[in-house]
């Protein structure tokens, strides 16, 4: 027995190697992975021509690792493996307090003068006020939650420049409205203002954002009280499928509807290129039953999305945003005729011409920080 | 193909112990011979062709040697003519862009740069085959009568990208007769294991530190940048030891014996004890094949001295067709003839503490010439390791440190003898196998679990 027993350490070898080929071979291959947004690489095209330019034998190991047998299982082990000895953040994402997963902070090398740049001289093209705002990092509003251990976030110093190169060549157009210390005070409060699991702000985080802009903008927030805020649990965001924490509770989200509201007033109209559809509502409940339940605002991301809320007599306001405004647009429909969000990665054409055909009064820049920092499409603005 | 991926661990590997041990004996090598070839040519099978042009004309080559060897002189054309080959196709593949581009330094000369790119290996295993047609001639080995047989000694898997350099001599015999055991496998195993972790779970971890520090954004600091060069020391021992126990360990499966390539060089008290404990398989390559055939230290001390000199400066270049690498050769020739001649005795008397700081500053020292192509990254890389200009650390550097510091001890730990000490007084416990069967399933998991999640990751010792 003993004899026997010393080779069981390479019986396991064996074991280990030939039960996973084999269930690679044998099990089912799933054509999308959710966690990763993207579909999996299918079975190489095998010919002498792949196999000989060596397409085939590249494409075969991406096939391999995509349909690995348990590969998401992989994937957490291999992040709480690596949070075990001390590396956190390793796949970009620290594992904090209170079960907060939050991006590392972006390199100190980004874009983020271009891009305030940018918009400093796309105010000069438009003859109507331009207002900027910019959420924080998560890092940055939550540092008490962070591991002791982290890279710094600069989101002072990004501040600084995006102020300094909007006010230095500008009078009067163009506006900033700094959320950091409204957020930090609220966050001191214990509001949820950032998702656990997800880069955005919450719908709570909206909502701040929103009573300071309205602040800057001299118009009247819709007090907290007109609305009916639902809890739909169960939502799994980008920090989360990034990070491979998996243990991590999901997050609740929250659709804050207001009374006013209903299908006689609102219209939505998404446009992508020359197909546009029309819905009656801001919240597109049925993606809480999907694996991505964040475009539950707004239907998530589109080229063009246009607000129109008949309660309102006037006031168009356009805005150029990425996906932090898909929370925020549905609060300053209370307060504007047409709310237009324009989506940069998606429509190319001129911006400014789109403010005078539309006979918008005002236009708005809603950005999340890293993504204002790492974004290459703002710079094309004209 | 690369041993850490998952490709070899989860297709290639069991497609080939299944088909090895299933067919006859006799078979075993002719199978080998074209699972060789697939492991090449994965990826890049084009490169096949160049190497199977390769064992051809030394095959030839060893043929005439040993049909001329009654007559020394007649035998001497074969042999010379396959070493020029072998040389030539080598200083081709490798050397000619280096070669043109230094040429094209003189005013004169514009000569158009050529592109070739470098065959996986081809340092390993040209210098297998030539010393095939050496062994050959010096009757050291006997000539192999089958092609098949050659072809699947050049061309073994476990050793063809990255070593060990296992000369001729050393498996003549056991190519033709070897008889795979129980007892062999079970040790290639474990072998494997302990190089599969070197690599994967402290090698990648370190380069990933070091080219982390080598990206921050604003100066390390002089203890950053130590920090990130101990990185750099330990991935390359871990990355290059660990493939040779990989190797070791495959070829133990097969029913081979290799001889050991790393010996815990990092503990030596000496450069000349160190280059005996480095890539070992190396450096006796070139001391049995260029270093003593030159006279070796046998025709008096400035004989001695150019002799070392060739063999380091033959070392430098083999690492890699840049400069630095024949910098780096040139260091070490330099310092071992300073040791051999007037350091020696010096070192002796001092406390083995300091000796070993000094050669640790020497080695490590040695590998920043070793990575940095850029003469002037090189040079102040250097500047900064003794100034205090930037500061002591950068939170940037101090923030990778700390992330990395349980590793850089466990890898510290690692590169002494100490884990081999523990394992060789509870070896003949009862109880081993439990403590193995822990190990390996370990192991295992967080290296499925590495692969897995990074699917990449090039080896640093693969275009030598």
């Amino acid at each position: 027995m003993k004899n026997k027993l010393k080779y069981l350490p390479t019986f396991l070898f064996l074991a280990f190697v030939f039960v996973l080929s084999a269930l690679f071979i044998v099990l089912p291959k799933s054509e999308y992975s959710s966690s990763e947004k993207r579909y999996l690489e299918k079975f190489p095209e095998t010919n002498f021509e792949t196999i000989v330019n060596g397409k085939f034998e590249s494409g075969f190991e991406s096939y391999l690792a995509d349909h690995f047998p348990f590969r998401n299982a992989w994937v957490g082990i291999n992040a709480y493996y690596n949070y075990s000895i001390g590396n956190n953040g390793n796949d970009g994402v620290y594992i904090c307090k209170d079960n907060y997963l939050i991006n590392e902070p972006v390199s100190e090398d980004n874009r983020i003068e271009n891009n305030a740049q940018a918009i400093a001289d796309f105010s000069k093209n438009v003859d109507v006020p331009v207002t900027v705002t910019i959420a924080p990092s998560t890092g940055y509003v939550m540092n008490n939650v962070l591991p002791a251990v982290h890279d710094s976030y600069n989101d002072d110093k990004m501040f600084e420049t995006i102020m300094f190169q909007l006010y230095k060549e500008n009078s009067g157009t163009i506006s900033f409205v700094d959320l950091r210390d409204a957020f930090k005070k609220e966050a001191e409060k214990g509001t949820q203002l950032y998702y656990r699991t997800d880069h955005h702000w919450t719908t709570e985080g909206a909502y701040t954002a929103y009573k300071e802009l309205c602040n800057k903008l001299n118009i009247k927030a819709t007090p907290k009280n007109e609305f009916d805020i639902e809890n739909y649990k169960g939502f799994y965001g980008t920090t989360y499928s990034t990070s491979g924490f998996w243990l991590t509770p999901a997050d609740d989200i929250q659709v804050w509807n207001n009374k006013n509201n209903s299908e006689k007033n609102i219209t939505v109209t998404i446009t992508e290129g020359d197909e546009s559809k029309t819905y009656h509502n801001l919240y597109f409940l049925n993606h809480l039953k999907e694996d991505d339940k964040y475009p539950v605002f707004l239907d998530g991301n589109h080229a063009v999305v246009n607000i129109k809320n008949k309660n309102i007599k006037d006031g168009k306001v356009l805005i150029v945003k990425d996906s932090f405004c898909h929370s925020l647009a549905p609060f300053l429909a209370d307060n504007f005729n047409t709310v237009t969000m324009v989506d940069m990665r998606y429509y190319k054409n001129s911006i400014s011409d789109m403010v005078k055909e539309g006979n918008y009064d005002q236009v708005l820049f809603v950005y999340g920080i890293d993504n204002l920092a790492t974004d290459s499409d703002l710079v094309w603005i004209k | 193909m690369v041993f850490s991926r998952g490709i070899f661990l989860f297709a290639y590997l069991p497609a080939v112990l299944l088909i090895y041990y299933l067919v006859p004996r006799k078979a075993r090598n002719i199978f080998l011979f074209f699972a060789n070839l697939v492991f090449y040519g994965w990826g890049e099978p084009i490169m096949v062709l160049l190497m199977l042009v390769s064992i051809v004309i030394n095959y030839i080559g060893g043929y005439f040697v040993e049909k001329f060897k009654p007559d020394k002189g007649k035998a001497k054309i074969p042999l010379v003519l396959t070493i020029i080959a072998d040389i030539g196709i080598l200083a081709f593949f490798k050397y000619i862009g280096l070669l043109i581009s230094t040429l094209n330094l003189l005013p004169f000369l514009n000569l158009p740069i050529i592109e070739v790119s470098l065959p996986i290996g081809i340092s390993f295993y040209t210098f297998q085959t030539m010393s095939y047609v050496i062994d050959v001639y010096r009757d050291d080995a006997p000539v192999s009568k089958s092609l098949i047989n050659f072809g699947t000694y050049v061309a073994l898997f476990p050793q063809l990208i990255a070593g060990p350099i296992v000369r001729y001599k050393d498996v003549s015999e056991q190519i033709q007769h070897r008889t795979e055991t129980l007892e062999q496998f079970n040790k290639g195993v474990k072998l494997f294991l302990v190089g599969l972790a070197k690599k994967v779970i402290i090698a990648d971890q370190m380069g990933a530190m070091w080219s982390n520090m080598l990206a921050t954004t604003s100066p390390n600091g002089i203890l950053g940048n130590w920090v990130g060069i101990t990185g750099y020391t330990l991935q390359i021992y871990f990355d290059f030891s660990g493939y040779s126990d990989m190797a070791c360990g495959l070829g133990n499966m097969l029913g081979f014996e290799f001889l050991k390539n790393f010996n815990y060089p990092y503990i030596s008290k000496s450069i000349t004890e160190f280059w005996r404990r480095w890539h070992i398989s190396l450096s006796t390559w070139f001391r049995e094949y260029v270093y003593i055939p030159l006279g070796g230290n046998r025709k008096g001390v400035p004989r001695q001295i150019i002799n070392l000199l060739i063999v380091w400066f033959c070392t430098g270049l083999w690492h890699g067709a840049s400069y630095n690498f024949i910098l780096w050769g040139m260091y070490y020739g330099i310092i071992l003839i300073i040791e051999k001649f007037v350091l020696r005795k010096l070192l002796d008397k001092l406390p083995s503490a300091i000796q070993h700081l000094y050669t640790i500053f020497i080695f490590m020292l040695g590998w920043v010439i070793f990575y940095f192509e850029d003469m002037g990254e090189m040079g102040s890389f250097i500047v900064s390791l003794f100034t205090l200009e930037n500061g002591i650390i950068s939170q940037q550097a101090l923030t990778i440190t700390l992330h990395n510091l349980p590793l850089i001890i466990v890898a510290i730990i690692a590169s002494t003898p100490l884990g081999a000490t523990l394992y060789n007084k509870v070896k003949d416990r009862n109880y081993i196998w439990i403590l193995e069967s822990v190990y390996t399933l370990a192991v295992m998991i967080i290296v499925v679990a590495a692969i897995i999640n990074q699917s990449y990751s090039p080896f640093l010792y693969f275009r030598f």
